[in-house]
């Protein structure tokens, strides 16, 4: 693979990782309550431990995902993320917003994979955004276990 | 004499000179009776463990006992019956008992062995060669010497349901009870799945021998709520009963009612103990719930001085404002939280922690606190549209009717949801006069709801629409604004997407429906209200769940203040009020232990 390519997909990825860091600071910052902050804090964990993961593939000159995407509950598409959070956000609320950032992380990969005119580039991207389903998914089982559970 | 007689002898005294050997079967092959009853079988999966084999044997034959490979779950004891043939007289009466029917016996009685050990044998789980065998004896069909069939509940009929709310279950007669509760082989699987661990089978006797202040004393040892959950308890009980194995189980919950509503709240206290000398110690409780009262009942039995801090101008949270007075009546609950209330304990009513008295505070002047505030938070449908007027909260809804407010729901009303706050919500607006729908984004068999609530509903005239993926909420179309709404659902498959795990609903491209509605009553799920816990209250949450010890404690009290502890719905995963009951039991055994009472 060409390095400046490879580089170029992860530098992207990293990027997009560290934004989703920030995304959390923000909320993290809009928060009014203990439980917010918590649940935000260990979100960001998650984006940070990303982050590192990236670096440490860029650095290895090699990507370690697996290709294979979750497979997909629908919830994602279904959700409405009009509304912002507030500082009364509910777990409801951050989840939905985990949810979106994660689809919209998903899609975006997607889409460079398929612009990718670099059969390797595309091939990380790919992985990237099989990577991007696994986390969204690991937000909807939550969202159905402890949000929609009636539903 | 001849010859013969002569020489006879002298042939006996050849075998003096042979080799002396055993004969294995002294006697020819000869085959049990079809419906003899030789050694036993079981069907160990179909086996509940319920000892009710061990109870009945008079010989004293048969031992329960743990076998490799299967650990104990509701409903099945994980032990097997071990037979011991040195013991059994073959009577069979263990076979004719046996409440799942997985006993038999083989033709088989021939067993020959020089370690006299091994005649005691796990059948089913042993492997004999008799396993299996078609022959042996069986339980005729028909024959039972337990009944099978549950003593019927008088209850409303749905017609005439609806144009109420009085009662639905009219509750047993002493004669009903005593025939139900003799139905009870006092295995006591129930106690294990129960969460507050009800002495259920101790119970169920006293109503057998019409001791009513007994069963009340029983009751209230792990359970002050005997008028409320022998109305809406979740019955995990009857689910492990092992009469339910192979036909109805014993009604656990009808005769945990029948006892409290046996004894007039002025003789409580005559049946049930007093509370310990004064401690001097004080404890606060947020939240006049189940699970709020259940910890406040106890610690004042321990001698504490308990006051419960309640937002609403009433006590009973969910079971008062969550659950329709058709299935609670207010003066069943009052009569609960009276008798907690006799005990000395005090509820400040119309008093928000967070809002008018910061938790900080309560740490400061009490020596413990316990935190009980369930599930107040109705979370959103989250489609488009989904804050039009008409789009109501379920929780909201039915607090709406315990006040006796005017519910405005129009005359159709759709209920999204399948729990029992959807189902609740539905039969409320039936007797409103409302025509309703509840839609479910799955099947039937999926919903969380109580199988009776389901069948009630359906019953009183809702109509079930399932597999229905909410999509939108718009206007309605000539009416004012804001006075309808139409919403909008794609009808669904069920996909088995992996392999394992639940199907999925997935939407069916192009069946987009969609129906106007007066009101749409939203009640996919609740969450918890933790904007009254601050940092430095020092209390753990992991998504919005306060973090606790086995004993029910989040916090110390390390951090300044007194130690903090948590239960109830925003704590368990069953989210019911029998175990907030029995997490608010195990908190007020925590605090005691912590404050160094007689328990620690």
């Amino acid at each position: 693979m060409d390095a400046s390519t490879f580089a170029a997909a992860l530098d992207l990825a990293l990027g997009r990782e560290k934004a989703a860091v920030a995304f959390y600071r923000e909320l993290t910052a809009m928060a009014s309550f203990a439980a917010q902050r918590a649940t935000l804090a260990e979100f960001m964990a998650m984006e940070e431990g990303h982050v590192a993961m990236i670096s440490g593939m860029r650095s290895r000159g090699g990507v370690s995902l697996s290709p294979t995407a979750a497979v997909d509950l629908g919830l994602a598409a279904g959700l409405d993320a009009e509304e912002e959070p507030t500082a009364g956000m509910t777990f409801q609320d951050i989840l939905v917003a985990a949810i979106k950032k994660e689809e919209r992380s998903g899609d975006l990969y997607g889409r460079l994979e398929a612009a990718a005119a670099d059969p390797e580039a595309s091939a990380v991207f790919h992985r990237l955004a099989a990577e991007e389903s696994r986390h969204r998914r690991y937000f909807e089982e939550l969202y159905e276990s402890e949000i929609a559970k009636d539903n | 004499m001849d010859l013969k007689d002569f020489i006879a002898p002298f042939a006996v005294w050849k075998r003096a000179f042979e080799k002396p050997f055993t004969v294995r079967k002294p006697i020819d092959e000869r085959p049990g009776a079809p419906r003899y009853r030789g050694f036993h079988m079981n069907d160990a999966d179909a086996c509940v463990g319920c000892g009710t084999c061990e109870a009945i044997c008079m010989n004293k034959a048969i031992d329960m006992v743990p076998v490799a490979g299967r650990d104990p779950e509701d409903g099945d004891s994980g032990l097997r019956p071990r037979v011991d043939y040195g013991r059994c007289c073959w009577c069979a009466l263990c076979v004719d008992i046996c409440p799942s029917g997985s006993l038999s016996m083989s033709n088989e009685y021939v067993w020959i062995d020089k370690d006299p050990d091994v005649f005691r044998y796990v059948p089913g789980v042993e492997s004999k060669p008799w396993d299996g065998s078609p022959l042996g004896y069986r339980r005729a069909d028909g024959y039972r010497l337990l009944d099978e069939d549950r003593v019927p509940m008088p209850e409303t009929g749905p017609a005439e349901a609806v144009a109420s709310f009085l009662e639905l279950v009219k509750g047993y007669s002493r004669a009903q009870a005593e025939k139900e509760a003799d139905r009870c082989v006092s295995c006591g699987l129930c106690i294990a799945s129960c969460p507050a661990h009800m002495d259920i089978p101790g119970y169920i006797k006293a109503v057998r021998d019409g001791d009513m202040e007994e069963g009340l004393r029983l009751l209230y040892d792990t359970n002050p709520f005997p008028e409320a959950c022998g109305r809406v308890c979740t019955h995990l009980c009857e689910d492990a009963c092992s009469i339910g194995s192979a036909g109805d189980p014993v009604a656990i919950r009808w005769l945990k009612r029948y006892i409290a509503d046996q004894v007039e709240l002025s003789d409580y206290a005559k049946a049930l103990p007093r509370a310990a000398a004064p401690t001097g110690r004080k404890v606060a409780i947020v939240g006049a719930g189940p699970g709020g009262l259940s910890a406040a009942y106890y610690l004042a039995m321990l001698g504490y001085g308990v006051t419960v801090f309640e937002k609403d101008e009433a006590a009973g949270g969910m079971l008062r404002f969550g659950i329709p007075e058709y299935r609670l009546p207010y003066p069943a609950l009052d009569k609960d939280i009276g008798y907690i209330e006799s005990l000395g304990v005090g509820i400040s009513r119309g008093v928000s922690i967070g809002k008018d008295i910061p938790l900080a505070k309560l740490r400061k002047d009490y020596d413990a606190v316990y935190l009980s505030t369930g599930l107040p938070l109705a979370y959103r449908l989250e489609v488009p549209g989904d804050g039009h007027p008409r789009v109501l909260d379920g929780v909201a809804v039915l607090a709406a009717a315990t006040r006796g407010e005017e519910l405005g729901l129009g005359g159709r009303v759709a209920v999204i949801g399948g729990g029992n706050v959807a189902m609740d919500a539905a039969r409320t607006a039936l007797r409103h006069g409302a025509r309703v729908d509840i839609l479910y984004r799955r099947r039937e068999e999926d919903m969380p709801a109580d199988a009776e609530e389901i069948r009630e509903a359906k019953a009183e005239g809702a109509r079930l629409v399932e597999k229905a993926i909410p999509l939108e909420v718009r206007d309605a179309e000539g009416a004012p604004a804001g006075k309808a709404a139409v919403f909008v659902w794609n009808e669904a498959a069920m996909v088995q997407k992996e392999a394992g795990k639940r199907p999925v609903p997935e939407p069916i491209p192009g069946a987009v429906r969609e129906e106007r509605y007066d009101s749409i009553i939203a009640a996919i799920g609740q969450g918890p209200d933790l904007s009254y816990v601050a940092e430095a209250d020092g209390v753990p949450t992991r998504r919005f769940k306060p973090v606790v010890d086995a004993d029910g404690m989040a916090s110390s009290g390390q951090a300044g203040g007194a130690a903090v502890f948590a239960g109830g719905d925003f704590v368990n995963d069953r989210k019911d009020a029998i175990s907030a009951i029995a997490d608010g039991h195990r908190a007020a055994l925590g605090i005691d232990r912590l404050l160094g009472g007689k328990g620690a």
